[in-house]
């Protein structure tokens, strides 16, 4: 017990950031776990014979890997992947728990915890690294590891399927749902707090440890509706024409749903630095919304944009856009092109990386933003001093990735 | 009168009645059931709740039996089918509109609502109503007026939302009306399902408040609420930034003063941390909610000077994290007014602590307090008692020396 605590310490030495996660732990020795694992209400069973045969270095990884597997959600995701893909049964249990030990190991050991030998790494199936459990589990089969690994058992912690020697949600000193999200809640303050002590493997989990990232195509889609759907523009309310309700009721001014297709306009950032595929998928997206939010193909029209803007196109067939340019942007001729052209747009679309400067103060009609995300560039070779804004506070941002 | 009174009745249709009560029949049970007692205390601390929830998840049939048990009349108006006029009020235009004006007439339903003197007003579909029926809605929620009519106290407003997700053609609820909400994410338990289809649904209770603690509780929440927000003014009103966290909750005095009547609810009916937890984070947002749990842990952990009062009889809490924190706390105390009792008593608590729980907790707070020392104190003789916490400490030292030397070697 002594040699286990002393591996704790170890541990927060090393990992500080990690230090509450891994007190807040109930330590339970049992000789029926093989190695160690954890539960879902943080709770680590210990077989006592497993602390006796590693040195307390290891051990001290150990602890970092099973706090890993509560910290990072592996029991619900592992359950919400099984109930999904209706995998059950130990051989996919296996399988998950190795996926989850891919998403861990890749980046907890070293600085401070060493490697341990038989560390279960991505690489051993020849995958990448730093990706997610259910990415891991949808890309390879993994039955080449399971005959090695059959021993392989982090509990259910791990993977979400009881184990025998699991004291169960009603057991002692288990931690309630609110009190693990206080926990992980803290965790990720403090990794957000001081950016600099963590990998980044844990400071992408701290982001994300609350807010998981959203489809891009629902939040699009809901940006732009609600765009199109503002007073004024799309289906609302008006009193320029009677109610069909009115006449069964004399003597009241009822108001009529009118439906008035909003022109959306996409101005699309074709510098060298987007890709040919990405702006392929956004632009069909954009043109799938519009039609489904009541606007007409010949309301929706796309203006392809570098340093000067193209001609406004309408949208007939979305195979047919050409998108012409290549080299450095300025969004800001395109949103001129687009409020000049006649009607006037009710919604405007950039579908950009960002890498542009805007236009000073808000156009006169919503702006949605999609924006490919790109890693922050360190030095411009011509002006060092050159930093692209970041969308302005009138747009709403959807990321796009 | 009709002719098909006459007719005689079909006895397959009679027998499909009597199979079709007899499905119908079903029995309510107690059951510890936090989201629908979150529900419930929302409801009787007369906030505004807004479900969200896939459809077909059973909201609607747990309005019915909230509604039930609380023995309220359930008026049902599904939002995205009616116009803002069925909310603001029809204007009817009289005779001499200069002078009489033009009234606003409400709707049956309201008209029937005010006339029973009390309800639960269940505002369904939310979120697919247009903005402007949206825009209307906000002063049913938050005045409580339907067109001229003034709802009652008696009558209590939830309302169902479907997210974003599985409304295909949903409109997202405006910040402004979001921030009105108590939000609850109604998701569906396996066993409820199953037991209710069995036939025994899950029985609300009114939370029972105890008439002792009530100035106890509005003390309570004041201290928590301002406290945290002293510590934490940014968290005070913060706009929905980013796309994912629209149309839910977020933090403005508005939501924060819901979240403080909430804090008081649950703590005079003395409900788990849990459902405060539920309610908490749906009155402000996940993060400030749960910034805002945390402080309540650091409020119940025991006060360092009555654990320096008392060393042998010291309670500290069982989890690790909240023991050390309490033991930090112990060692801060100590710090801020250095006389040698007071540092004695703070060992005789750390050596409490060791024969209670788990002993590497202790390192750095003993570390801290043995910083404290002057050098006219001698070291209290219970100190060796903390000879397997200076141990301990020890050979993670060693450890963590091994690997680093090992990493110096070139491993």
């Amino acid at each position: 017990m002594e040699k286990l605590l002393a591996a704790r310490l170890h541990a927060v030495k090393v990992r500080p950031y990690l230090a509450v996660a891994l007190f807040a732990l109930h330590v339970v020795e049992d000789r029926s776990v093989p190695t160690m694992a954890v539960d879902a209400h943080w709770r680590c069973y210990v077989s006592p014979a497993f602390v006796a045969r590693m040195p307390v270095e290891e051990l001290a990884g150990v602890w970092v890997h099973e706090v890993s597997h509560l910290l990072r959600d592996h029991h619900g995701r592992g359950e919400r992947y099984a109930r999904e893909n209706e995998e059950y049964g130990p051989g996919e249990r296996l399988r998950r728990n190795i996926a989850a030990d891919f998403e861990i190991n890749d980046d907890i050991y070293g600085d401070g915890l060493p490697h341990p030998l038989g560390a279960v790494l991505p690489s051993l199936l020849g995958l990448d690294n730093g990706l997610l459990m259910e990415e891991y589990l949808r890309t390879s089969s993994m039955s080449g590891l399971a005959a090695d690994l059959a021993w392989l058992d982090c509990g259910s912690g791990a993977d979400g399927q009881a184990r025998p020697w699991e004291l169960g949600p009603d057991g002692a000193n288990g931690l309630t749902r609110q009190q693990r999200d206080a926990v992980r809640f803290r965790v990720a303050e403090g990794i957000k707090g001081r950016p600099g002590e963590a990998p980044e493997g844990w400071r992408r989990w701290a982001d994300e440890a609350f807010h998981p990232p959203q489809p891009w195509r629902q939040l699009l889609g809901a940006a732009i509706r609600s765009a199109a759907g503002a007073p004024g523009v799309g289906e609302n309310h008006t009193y320029r024409r009677p109610s069909r309700r009115s006449a069964a009721v004399p003597g009241v001014v009822l108001p009529s749903l009118r439906r008035t297709p909003p022109r959306v306009c996409v101005v699309i950032d074709t510098s060298g630095s987007v890709s040919d595929a990405e702006l392929g998928s956004a632009l069909l997206e954009v043109a799938a919304i519009a039609r489904a939010v009541g606007g007409r193909r010949d309301l929706v029209s796309v203006i392809s944009c570098d340093a000067a803007a193209g001609l406004a196109a309408p949208l007939c067939r979305a195979e047919d856009i050409e998108l012409i340019g290549g080299g450095g942007t300025d969004l800001r001729s395109g949103f001129t092109r687009a409020l000049r052209s006649h009607p006037r747009p009710d919604v405007i679309v950039a579908l950009t990386d960002g890498q542009t400067p805007w236009p000073s103060e808000a156009p006169p009609c919503r702006t949605v933003v999609g924006l490919f995300p790109r890693p922050a560039r360190g030095v411009n070779e011509h002006d060092p001093d050159y930093v692209p804004d970041t969308p302005p506070s009138w747009a709403r941002v959807v990321v796009i990735n | 009168m009709t002719s098909h009174a006459l007719l005689p009745a079909n006895p397959q249709l009679a027998l499909a009645d009597d199979l079709l009560k007899l499905l119908r029949t079903t029995s309510t049970e107690p059951r510890p059931d936090d989201q629908l007692e979150a529900l419930t205390l929302a409801v009787a601390a007369d906030l505004p709740v807004l479900l969200w929830g896939e459809p077909g998840i059973g909201k609607t049939a747990a309005l019915t039996q909230l509604a039930d048990s609380l023995g309220l009349p359930l008026t049902t108006v599904i939002a995205s089918v009616h116009e803002p006029t069925d909310f603001s009020g029809l204007p009817i235009v009289g005779d001499d509109p200069a002078v009489q004006g033009v009234p606003m007439a409400p709707p049956q339903w309201a008209v029937e609502l005010v006339r029973a003197g009390r309800g639960l007003l269940f505002l369904d579909e939310l979120s697919t109503a247009t903005p402007a029926v949206q825009a209307a809605l906000l002063r049913v929620v938050l005045e409580r007026r339907v067109g001229a009519l003034q709802l009652p106290p008696g009558v209590r407003i939830v309302a169902a939302a479907n997210p974003r997700a599985s409304a295909a053609d949903g409109w997202e609820l405006s910040p402004p009306l979001a921030n009105r909400f108590v939000h609850l994410y109604w998701v569906h338990d396996r066993e409820v399902v199953v037991r209710g289809l069995g036939g025994v649904w899950p029985r609300a209770e009114l939370p029972r408040l105890e008439p002792a603690r009530l100035a106890e509780a509005v003390a309570f929440a004041r201290r928590a609420v301002c406290g945290f927000l002293h510590a934490r003014p940014t968290l005070i009103h913060r706009l929905p930034s980013t796309e994912t966290r629209r149309g839910g909750a977020w933090p403005s005095p508005r939501s924060w003063e819901t979240a403080l009547t909430l804090l008081a609810f649950g703590t005079a009916a003395d409900v788990s941390r849990e459902v405060l937890a539920l309610l908490v984070r749906g009155a402000v947002g996940d993060g400030p909610g749960l910034e805002l749990l945390a402080h309540l842990d650091r409020m119940d952990l025991p006060d360092p000077e009555s654990l320096l009062a008392d060393p042998p009889a010291a309670e500290l809490p069982e989890r690790g994290d909240l023991r050390q924190a309490a033991l930090e706390a112990v060692v801060a105390a100590v710090g801020a007014r250095p006389e040698r009792e007071r540092w004695e008593a703070g060992w005789a608590v750390l050596v409490r602590a060791m024969e209670t729980g788990a002993p590497d907790l202790l390192v750095a707070p003993a570390k801290a307090l043995a910083g404290l020392r002057r050098d006219e104190w001698e070291v209290p003789a219970a100190v060796e008692r903390l000879a397997k916490v200076v141990g301990i400490a020890d050979r993670a030292e060693r450890s963590v020396e091994r690997v680093e030397a090992g990493l110096g070697a070139g491993r």
